[in-house]
Parts: structure tokens; C-alpha cells; sequence
């Protein structure tokens, strides 16, 4: 069904030479190629002629974005715009790289995450790349599981389809997918805008951790779902899987099996945050959902919590303190804790602390370790940590004398060892003895 | 914590799509090999589209008619995902319209051929003939009108060569733009996939809009229909569907 044919050649408004390779899919909108873009392989997205209300705005869009620049280095940004031909016109972007698959292919199974803490840090990939494109006073408008590449090793994403993107409250007259639309839009009574973007993030971070719709529990079972129906699932009787005050929604044992499992391992402020995102309130007054800050803050206690078990499994501790693992019933081995401000970190080998985790900072910031318990060459059983910010921490040591802590510096672990960066206080704690037992 | 190897894929709802096929002897020759290879081709794809398919689970059910008409599938709908293969159909016997309509009407209930754990979307009806019934097609009409599985699902009409009743097809999609008129058989094999895929795939789009799309509006959005193969027909020369009065459905709903 391709439009143009490979060997196809234009000039981009950059003056650059564009050839096209292959076809490489298609969407709602148009079609995505393979393109020789300045001699280099890259991506031309190449609108369908008429599937544009407004082509020339859109286009107009389109090219202050690209002189604007990607917000971050997550989004799969235009990059140069191609003049009319045939009748219509394309946009170039990066290819998505080896590696990366669709969201989609993680619901249905096709890939796996090794881990939930790559799953985590897909997720905080995702929710620190709003948060920068909301904080520039964007909107993204049309988030789905389509707009996701995410490599599942390492957790890292690439946002794609960013052509609806526009300073927020503009409209672009694109109003969603069915199914990821906020109750708001889905009933009409608001344009997509930042806040919108955000119930569908919690969905999309909702699917990647339990592999469910978030709204479709029980009621989406019904024998025929018409859109009358689904309007009332999405739109005006909205409620989530697990709210605990509605039942009517409730997971079916059979079909929703991976959520019930999910869930009721899930630490009380993870469950908290998807209760606030999709609770009565937040479905209905878009001011009440989580913001991305609350998100980050949330999932970064999360992903510390994790520690690994010798047997492969990942043990959620609580607090830092040591416990066993359900899986094969060893104890875990975490000989000390880090307590932050509001709560206390296990510091088995690996874990970080988040520059996030210290306090409000800089969207571009949040993701930074600032701290990481390592292990000393050939001894892997002494641990320390390691300054990995750029400034100096300010440590008393045991003893109480003051000391500072250079950057790549790496501080032993000791009960009673206080280090402080950005204002905020880090105490190294003992779980006692017996917990360093091998 | 389960292991993320102990989750089990997002559940996801049936949607079907029926072919309601003309196997009457004036389809004998090349026009019933153009439509065994059109459907060849078509499940194919929706093969490939249904496995990436996160909003729906496609499943396909075949009624072929001539003198009375027969379930291809006759087991019921078939997940395409699994191993469903299509036997090539012969022609032969008369253009039983009405007789089609009928059967069709009697398996568009939950209790027959759309009954599963997880419920259906609305179905995607695509007809095809290339003549006039030679029965009362008119009284099955009417009929299966009240059938609401009908009435809610998207409807388009094929009508395949010049002798083709393009009146009676589109009465029966109840809109003559939900009608392509082709007479050459590459054009039928190609716009038979084009359209297949474009309303398997509606649900998956990003819209302007969000009420269920009508098999016209499905016309709108499939590339490559010659001006020549739309049908644009007035509305006292055929029988266009009655606006479908709004219902206020409901969760515990049992008359599907
Ligand atoms: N940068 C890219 N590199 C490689 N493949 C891409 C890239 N962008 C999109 N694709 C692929 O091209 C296909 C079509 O992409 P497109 O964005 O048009 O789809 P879509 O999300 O369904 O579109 P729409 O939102 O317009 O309905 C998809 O299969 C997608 O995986
Ligand atoms: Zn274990």
C-alpha cells in the first residue's frame, strides 16, 4: 500500500538529500519509512493525503518543534520536514534501534521484561520524559501503547509519534485512541492537555507492571461492547480494577489473573499511587491525578526496595530491613540500611540513591544516581558508598568528625555514618549482626 | 513478587468479522478463483494483525451461499491467530440473498456464534455478490434488522461484475456508501484486503471522533477506491437502514 516507491528522492527544508529505502509500517495517519536521510539510514513518517484537518497547521506545528529541539533524549523527535509532493508531505525522524519493541508486544507476551526492575525503569524512563516535556509547557495528546519503543534489558524507551505534540491547551484536533483517552475526553468535555497526558501514562504504567487495562476489569466482560457501553467504561462510570470502596469493576479470577497477582504483591505506596490515579476523584477532576514528580518520587522507593536473592528472584524488602525470600526461603543478606527523610532504603550491592529522592530538583536532575553501594575490588563481600553526584557530600563519620566525601570518593558502610547532599541527610544503619551472615 | 514469567497475556476482546459470500453459479470461472485468492490473501493479513493486535483478538467466520447457504466455518467464528485455513470455495446453484440473511440472523446472538469469556466488540459484516436473489430477500431483511448485533455492526457491500444488484446490496448494508461496485477481479482481490484491514484495525487508531465507525465511513478511510467503483445511489431507490433509535445500554444486559 506504500505511496512512495523505494528510489523515491526529495530535498528537505534543511537541503538535504532524502532517498527512500523501504516501507517499514503503517498507522492511522500515514506510512513510516526506511529513508537515506543526508547519506545516513534515518526514519520519514509521510502523512496520508486528506488524513490532515489542517495540513498547513499542522505542519506549522511541526516545524517550531523541530527548531525547538527534542525535549529529551526519550523522544524520537522530528528532526526536518520535507516540502510538498504528491500531494502531501513527511517529517524525518531517528530509527528506532535494534532491541526496542512495542508496547503491545510486552501485553501480549511476545517480549518479557527480565526483571521488574527493568520494568521499573521503563517506567521512570517514561514518566521523567513527561515530566520534562510538561514542565516546557507541552502536551503530548495522543499518548497509546503505540508510542512506546522500549528495550526491555535495560528498561530504557523511545517515545515515537511526536507530531501531535504542541504547547498545551492547543488543539491539534486529534483527540486520542480509544481506551487511552482520560474520562474527560472520552465524554467530550475537554480537549487532551497535560493533564489528560497523565491518565494515560497511568495506564500505560499500570499495563507494563500488571499486563491489564487498568479500567477493564469485570465490566469490560460484558457480552457485547457496544459503544454506549464503552463510553460508560472509559467515560462516565469509569472505575478501576481495584477500587476498594466499587467492587462492580473488580478483577475476574480467570481473565485477570495477572493484576490479582501483581497487586497484592505490590508495596502499600505503590498500590497508594494507582489508587490516587485512578481513583473516583481522579477519573473525574483531572487536577486530582498524580503529578509526575509524585510518580518519580514513588518508583524510585520502588526500584530501591528491590534486592536480588541468590535464587533469581527479586525480594521486595520493606524499610531496609532484612527478610526472607519467598520464593526459596533464604534469608536475604542486607547488613545495613540507608534512611532518608521519609523512609529507609535496604544497601545491599547496587542500590542507588536518586538525586529525587533528596528532595525537589531539577526535572533534567531526577534520574541521576547520586549514591551507589558497590562492592571493593576482590572483596565482594565489603561494601561502600560511592559519591557518583559532581559535588562534594558533607560526612561525619562514627566518631563524629566531619569530613568530606569527593566525588567517585567511596565511603565505607558503618553504623552511624551521616552524609548529606542538597540540603537532605543520609544515616548508614546497622540491621545487627546476624543479618551479614552469608 | 511473581516472576514476570508467570504473567499471562492482556485479555482482550473477540472481534469478528463475517464474509457473507455469493457462490452461485454465475460466479463460476474466474470470479470465484479472484475471490478465493482475495480471501486467501485477507486472512493472511489479518493473521499478521491480529497477533500485534492490543486492542482485539480477530476471529473469522465464512457463510457461502447459492441455492440455500452453508457456515465455511463450521464450527463457529475461528481465532485467526490459530491455525484456521481456508478452503477454496466452488460456484454453483442459485443466489439465495434471503436464505443468507437468515442463517446469518440466527448466529448473531451470544448464545450461538458470539458467545465467549470475554465478550465481543461489535462485528464487521462484509457482503459479497455478483447477481440478483433469486429469493425474498426483502422479509429476511427486515428481520435481521431487529437483530442488534446487526444494526450495531459495521456493514459493507461488495458487488463483484456489471450483473451485480447493486440496489439489493445496498439495502442490505443499508447505505449505498458502504457499497464498491468493481468489475475487474485484481481491483476486487485488492480492495477486498483494504477494506478487511482497515475495519479490523479502526479500533486501534487514534480518531478525531469515538462512536463506531459505519461501513461508509470505513469507505472514506480505504486508499485507493476509483471514482468509478463508489456507489452513490438515491435514497428512494433502495432500502437505506432506519436510523437506529438510541438504546441506553446497560452492564447486566442479556438481550445480545
Ligand atoms: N522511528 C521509527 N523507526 C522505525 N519504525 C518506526 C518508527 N516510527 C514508527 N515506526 C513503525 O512504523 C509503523 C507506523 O508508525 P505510525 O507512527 O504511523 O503508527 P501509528 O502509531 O499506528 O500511527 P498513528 O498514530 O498515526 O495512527 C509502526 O509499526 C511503527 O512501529
Ligand atoms: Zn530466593
Amino acid at each position: 500500500m506504500a505511496t512512495l516507491e523505494n528510489g523515491f528522492h526529495l530535498r528537505t527544508e534543511f537541503h538535504r538529500d532524502l532517498t527512500v529505502n523501504r516501507l517499514l509500517g503503517e498507522g492511522g495517519q500515514g506510512e513510516v519509512y526506511h529513508v537515506a536521510y543526508d547519506g545516513r539510514p534515518a526514519a520519514l513518517k509521510w502523512y496520508k493525503k486528506d488524513s490532515l484537518k489542517n495540513p498547513a497547521a499542522f505542519q506549522e506545528n511541526l516545524r517550531q518543534n523541530i527548531m525547538r529541539g527534542a525535549p529529551s533524549r526519550e523522544f524520537l523527535w522530528p528532526l526536518d520536514l520535507t516540502g510538498w509532493e504528491r500531494g502531501s508531505f513527511g517529517y524525518v525522524m531517528d530509527l528506532r534501534p535494534e532491541g526496542y519493541y512495542d508496547i503491545t508486544d510486552f501485553a501480549l507476551c511476545h517480549v518479557r521484561f527480565p526483571s521488574y526492575k527493568a520494568v521499573i525503569d521503563a517506567c521512570l524512563s517514561i514518566v521523567s520524559a513527561f515530566r520534562i516535556l510538561h514542565n516546557d509547557g507541552y502536551s503530548y495528546q495522543d499518548l497509546n501503547d503505540g508510542n512506546f519503543f522500549i528495550n526491555p534489558r535495560n528498561g530504557k524507551v523511545l517515545i515515537g509519534d511526536n507530531d501531535n505534540v504542541a504547547p498545551d491547551k492547543t488543539e491539534t484536533g486529534i483527540v486520542g485512541k480509544p481506551r487511552y483517552m482520560a474520562p474527560e475526553i472520552v465524554l467530550r468535555k475537554n480537549m487532551p492537555d497535560s493533564l489528560s497526558d497523565r491518565f494515560s501514562m497511568s495506564v500505560i504504567l499500570y499495563m507494563l507492571f500488571c499486563l491489564n487495562h487498568p479500567l477493564e476489569g469485570q465490566r469490560y466482560l460484558v457480552p457485547a461492547l457496544t459503544p454506549a457501553l464503552e463510553e460508560k467504561l472509559y467515560g462516565s462510570e469509569a472505575l478501576f480494577m481495584m477500587d476498594p470502596d466499587d467492587r462492580g469493576n473488580a478483577p475476574n479470577p480467570t481473565v485477570h489473573g495477572n493484576s490479582i497477582k501483581v497487586w497484592n504483591c505490590l508495596p502499600d505506596y505503590m498500590r497508594k499511587i494507582f489508587l490516587d490515579a485512578f481513583s473516583r476523584k481522579a477519573l473525574e477532576k483531572p487536577s486530582a491525578r498524580p503529578s509526575e514528580a509524585v510518580w518519580l518520587n514513588t518508583l524510585t522507593r520502588f526500584r530501591s526496595e528491590i534486592v536480588p536473592c541468590a535464587c533469581g528472584n527479586e525480594i521486595f524488602t520493606q524499610d531496609g530491613r532484612p527478610c526472607r525470600c519467598e520464593k526459596c526461603g533464604q534469608p536475604a543478606r542486607i547488613p545495613f540500611r540507608l534512611q532518608l527523610s521519609q523512609y529507609a532504603i535496604p544497601a545491599a550491592r547496587g542500590s542507588r540513591v536518586y538525586r529525587c529522592q533528596l528532595g525537589i530538583c531539577d526535572a533534567k536532575d531526577a534520574l541521576n544516581p547520586v549514591a551507589m553501594v558497590v562492592a571493593k575490588e576482590n572483596r565482594p563481600d565489603v561494601l561502600g558508598i560511592r559519591n557518583k553526584s559532581d559535588r562534594r557530600w558533607d560526612a561525619v563519620t562514627t566518631k563524629g568528625e566531619a569530613r568530606k566525601v569527593a566525588p567517585e570518593e567511596t565511603i565505607p558502610l558503618k553504623d552511624g555514618i551521616r552524609f548529606s547532599a542538597w540540603g537532605e541527610t543520609i544515616e548508614i544503619l546497622s540491621n545487627g549482626p546476624e543479618s551479614a551472615a552469608p | 513478587m511473581p516472576t514476570t514469567n508467570e504473567l499471562t497475556d492482556m485479555p482482550r476482546k473477540d472481534l469478528h468479522i463475517f464474509y457473507v459470500l455469493d457462490t452461485s453459479g454465475s460466479m463460476e470461472g474466474t470470479k470465484i478463483s479472484a475471490l478465493n485468492h482475495a480471501m486467501d490473501e485477507t486472512i493472511e493479513v489479518l493473521r499478521t494483525i491480529s497477533k500485534q493486535n492490543g486492542d482485539a483478538r480477530l476471529k473469522i467466520a465464512v457463510l457461502s451461499f447459492n441455492t440455500g447457504a452453508e457456515w465455511i466455518t463450521k464450527n463457529g467464528p475461528e481465532y485467526l491467530e490459530e491455525h484456521f485455513e481456508y478452503e477454496y470455495l466452488e460456484a454453483g446453484g442459485l443466489t439465495d440473498m434471503g436464505a443468507a440473511l437468515d442463517e446469518l440472523n440466527s448466529k448473531l446472538s451470544q448464545h450461538e456464534f458470539l458467545g465467549s469469556m470475554m465478550g465481543a466488540l461489535m462485528p464487521v459484516i462484509i457482503f459479497m455478490t455478483d447477481g440478483y436473489a433469486t429469493d425474498n430477500y426483502e422479509e429476511a431483511l427486515d428481520n435481521i434488522r431487529q437483530n442488534r448485533w446487526f444494526a450495531r455492526g459495521t456493514k459493507i457491500g461488495f458487488a463483484l461484475g456489471e450483473d451485480a444488484d447493486v440496489k439489493m446490496i445496498s439495502s442490505i448494508v443499508g447505505n449505498s456508501e458502504a457499497v464498491i461496485r468493481v468489475t475487474d477481479n485484481e481491483l476486487f482481490r485488492r480492495l477486498m484486503r483494504f477494506v478487511s484491514v482497515t475495519s479490523s484495525m479502526v479500533r486501534s487508531r487514534s480518531s478525531t471522533a469515538d462512536n463506531a465507525p459505519t461501513g461508509a465511513e470505513i469507505l472514506q478511510q480505504v486508499e485507493g477506491i476509483p471514482e468509478e467503483a463508489k456507489v452513490r445511489l438515491d435514497k428512494d431507490d433502495y432500502n437505506p437502514e432506519p436510523k437506529a433509535q438510541e438504546e441506553d445500554d446497560d452492564w447486566g444486559d442479556d438481550k445480545w
